[in-house]
């Protein structure tokens, strides 16, 4: 059953609520919706799923981008209504006739949304009739499972009745309120289904393969004779073997034998080159003078020539005419007496070519493939049925727009002030925290470095904690940055647990009173899952104030992979109830790239977390701000 | 060439014809003439002028789910319809406010801005500042203190914005949802806001030489921030955006928007 369709201004003004159902949503989830996906330029996606103690939804929406209208539907999501979409639609089209901008109250349409409402439901139970009657043998995995909770409970009504889909249907209250008791009682028992029919909900095209592999699955069960709840421990003892075979390899590591060449005797002297230090890291033999290289970038004005849009429009008439030149031939001609008379609604096929261009150019620009395709719908989406205004062409309104979508995308969400946290900390009298985290050879050391001059500058005390123990030379990297730098450096040597050093770093932070304690981390590979267990207790043991990601500029496709590997595992392997994922991204190498800055997008749309730092190259004072508008400026051109 | 000198032959012609007959219009004539031709200009240059100092517009600020939208809704309706969520784009519109409607005469009408407070739709508000009147700056009463640090540093942006200084651009700081019962009270707001700003104003004045971000500095060097140190007038009010209890917000725009 629908709980609830609302009618709002893209302004934000709620035009219309349906008020037969009267049932209040819990939390907020049109709040939510509003800010985690059609403001983070994901209003492609096909649907989106709100939890609020006490709740779980789904919201469907749909744009009438030239009225300036959102239609939201929500629902239940233990319940795959079919007809949303359907009435989604169907309410636009009414609704946009009735519409008037000077009329707020539109009392009238509770009469037209019921009669749509029940046509839509009518519908929907045709098609599944049909789909019924042609497929007997294979239907939702949930109709499966009722099939052998009904063995389970001798339930045998419902199973002749069919499968979940019919709840929609039926107008009957009694069953309605059955199969929902029903259906809690469900819950309890399928644990590891639970995530793979919200899948089944999304992706209606799948459900069909979906469902033959599982009820293949289910049937092997079933006549081991297993039961269905059994099955599901069965497939649970399964994962947790591979996982154990997983973590017994560390284990095999011994210390590592020295290579002999040669045939020679084993030299038993020290390969240790590095000088002679004490604890507190200064030094008898050399005379170190602090590093001192001037102002760190961070805060240096970035000038860039604002060379004026008119660059713009030059570079995109070639770009765009080249390839599809015969085809467009007919289309320009139109396009051009329709951009004069400015009063063609945009429909997608008029989009398609010029998305398609847009797209391509992100690519060439190093964005990944995934997130320019991502982008390209949302923008899509919100230019749908808009009008044209005169004298602009198709190709201009879609760049304006995916440029307002890519200045959105790359502002932050929340400020990135990191010396007002720090004050912030100070002020509680506990030091502010950094780990940094990333996969191999990104620049991790290196930019921790960075940043700690950069905070000596703004007269923070920092404190480093040399928490990559696996590295060999990790931790005399760091010490040399913190000789050169002159700030503590806390340090247990190699092959210690890194959440237990940084702990002790931090108390030691305590006790010195360190303004700031610069976590350094071994780089891991996303897909190692004990690596990304140790991390997460890193994180999970000393709960630090900031998660910075550490990523170069120079990585592709494999920077969405990364991102949300990384997100996924911490908050998984996460024991608190608020996992702590990835709060800022440090972008690295950027000296490297010259204009294919697409790294930076892909990373931010992925994660949502804001570019905290630019490093742009190998001294002390190349760290930089991310600068948007250049930014976009450059992956547009 | 020929074409050329053809063309000069003709213009020099078309002049003397018409020195010819400008001669032969009566002197007085001509003064006249000349004379509305140059009032008429200054009269369009003073009114040019003129029309730029006079803004009509009046910004409503704050962060999101502090109740801009609603009282957008209320000074132009009187009622707040059926609610509102998050804004995605900004609200405008033209007209004279609700309450005015009832007085006869002449009213001009306010052109009122109602900026989202989406953070990632911070950059619309820089487009509306330099044609600012006066800037309403909507802050939660009832959920203040978790909030306190967003809707403190951007308050500082807008009053730290080269516009608004120039301008001076009166500001106009609203606690809203005051009819509930658990909302602070505004000099309570007014003093957090205050410490605040000073906090911000410390740690961003102490890398002065290398903060690019904001254009000018607030306050005075050496005091405790007080909202009387802006050279733009900073008052505080309370209002209601859900019952409809805003005479002071509209006040502030009468005053601010002279008729």
């Amino acid at each position: 059953m629908l709980e609830q369709l609302l009618i709002f201004t893209r302004g934000g003004l709620i035009l219309w609520t349906c008020k037969e159902i009267g049932n209040a949503l819990k939390g907020s989830p049109i709040d939510t919706l509003i800010r985690s996906c059609l403001l983070e330029e994901r209003s492609g996606a096909v649907s989106f799923n709100y939890d609020a103690p006490g709740a779980a939804y789904t919201l469907k929406w749909t744009f009438h981008n030239d009225l300036g209208l959102v239609f939201v539907a929500v629902y239940q999501r233990i319940l795959h209504l079919l007809y949303v979409d359907d009435l989604l639609s169907m309410v636009k089209q009414s609704f946009s006739e009735v519409y008037d901008p000077k009329r707020m109250a539109y009392d009238d349409f509770d009469e037209t949304f019921r009669q749509l409402r029940m046509e839509a439901e009518a519908r929907a139970e045709e098609l599944r009739k049909i789909k019924q009657l042609g497929k007997p043998v294979t239907g939702s995995v949930k109709k499966q499972g009722q099939v052998l909770k009904a063995g389970l409970e001798g339930g045998n009504k419902r199973v002749g009745e069919g499968g979940s889909k019919k709840d929609d249907g039926d107008g009957i209250k009694g069953k309605v309120s059955n199969l929902t008791n029903g259906h809690h009682s469900n819950e309890n028992h399928k644990l590891g289904d639970d995530s793979q029919e919200g899948d089944l909900a999304n992706g209606k095209e799948n459900t069909s393969s979906n469902v033959a592999v599982d009820l293949s699955k289910l049937q092997k069960l079933r006549s081991k004779g297993v039961r269905g709840r059994g099955g599901v421990r069965k497939a649970d003892s399964i994962g947790n073997k591979s996982s154990k075979v997983a973590a017994a390899e560390p284990a095999k590591k011994a210390t590592k034998k020295n290579r002999v060449w040669d045939d020679a005797a084993p030299k038993q002297s020290k390969l240790d080159f590095t000088d002679s230090v004490d604890e507190n890291g200064n030094n008898d033999h050399v005379e170190v003078v602090a590093a001192d290289q001037g102002e760190s970038m961070m805060d240096k004005e970035e000038v860039f020539s604002s060379d004026s849009e008119s660059d713009d429009d030059d570079d995109d008439e070639p770009g765009s005419d080249e390839k599809p030149a015969e085809a467009k031939k007919k289309g320009w001609f139109s396009s051009v007496f329709q951009s004069i008379t400015g009063k063609a609604n945009l429909e997608k096929t008029d989009l398609g070519p010029a998305l398609k261009a847009l797209k391509e150019r992100l690519m060439t620009k190093n964005v990944a493939e995934e997130i320019a395709e991502k982008l390209c719908e949302s923008v899509e989406a919100s230019l749908e049925g808009k009008k044209l205004s005169s004298f602009t062409r198709i190709s201009s309104t879609v760049q304006a727009a995916m440029e307002d979508a890519l200045v959105r995308i790359l502002t932050p969400r929340r400020s990135i002030d990191i010396l007002r946290d720090v004050h912030a900390s100070k002020e509680q009298r506990k030091p502010y925290v950094v780990v940094f985290v990333g996969v191999n050879g990104v620049g991790k050391s290196t930019n921790l470095a960075k940043v700690a001059y950069w905070l000596q500058q703004h007269k923070v005390s920092v404190m480093m904690a040399a928490c990559d123990t696996f590295r060999s030379g990790a931790v005399e990297q760091l010490r040399t940055h913190a000789r050169r730098l002159q700030i503590p450096i806390f340090e247990k040597g190699y092959e210690k647990d890194p959440a237990v050093v940084a702990k002790e770093a931090i108390q030691e932070a305590t006790r010195n009173g360190s303004d700031v304690v610069l976590v350094d981390t071994a780089g891991r590979m996303q897909d190692n899952e004990p690596l990304m267990r140790a991390l997460s207790k890193l994180i999970n043991l000393n709960q630090p104030d900031l998660v910075l990601f550490v990523g170069e500029a120079l990585v592709g496709n494999d920077a969405v992979d990364q991102l949300s590997k990384f997100n996924q595992k911490l908050s998984d392997l996460s024991t608190s109830g608020n996992p702590r994922l990835i709060d800022g991204i440090l972008l690295t190498k950027f000296d490297t790239i010259d204009d294919k800055v697409g790294a930076a997008l892909s990373m931010v749309y992925i994660s949502g977390s804001p570019v905290m730092f630019v490093g742009c190259g190998q001294s002390y004072t190349d760290l930089k701000k991310l600068n948007v508008k250049a930014i976009v400026k450059t992956l547009l051109k | 060439m020929d074409n050329w000198e053809d063309m000069k032959i003709v213009a020099e012609q078309w002049s003397k014809q018409g020195i010819e007959f400008v001669q032969q219009i009566p002197p007085p004539q001509l003064y006249a003439a000349i004379a509305v031709l140059l009032l008429a200009t200054i009269w369009l240059f003073s009114i040019c002028l003129f029309r730029r100092t006079k803004f009509n517009t009046v910004l409503l600020s704050g962060l999101s789910g502090s109740g801009k939208t609603m009282l957008f809704y209320q000074l132009r309706d009187g009622s707040s319809h059926q609610g509102a969520v998050t804004s995605m784009e900004p609200n405008e519109g033209t007209f004279v406010l609700h309450y005015e409607n009832i007085k006869k005469g002449k009213v001009k009408p306010v052109h009122l801005v109602d900026v989202p407070g989406h953070s990632r739709l911070r950059s619309k508000l820089e487009e509306y500042l330099p044609r600012a009147a006066a800037i309403v700056f909507v802050v939660d009463a009832l959920e203040f203190l978790p909030n306190i640090r967003s809707a403190s540093e951007y308050l500082y942006d807008i009053l730290t914005n080269a516009s608004v200084v120039k301008n001076k651009t009166p500001v106009l700081l609203c606690c809203n949802k005051t009819d509930k019962i658990t909302a602070h009270t505004k000099d309570f707001i007014r003093k957090q806001m205050e410490k605040e700003i000073e906090k911000l104003r410390c740690s961003r004045t102490a890398v002065s030489t290398a903060d690019i971000t904001n254009d000018f500095t607030l306050g005075v060097e050496g005091e405790v921030f007080s909202f009387s140190h802006c050279h733009n007038k900073v008052t505080v009010a309370e209002a209601s955006g859900l019952t409809g209890e805003i005479d002071q917000v509209q006040e502030f725009i009468r005053e601010h928007v002279k008729p």
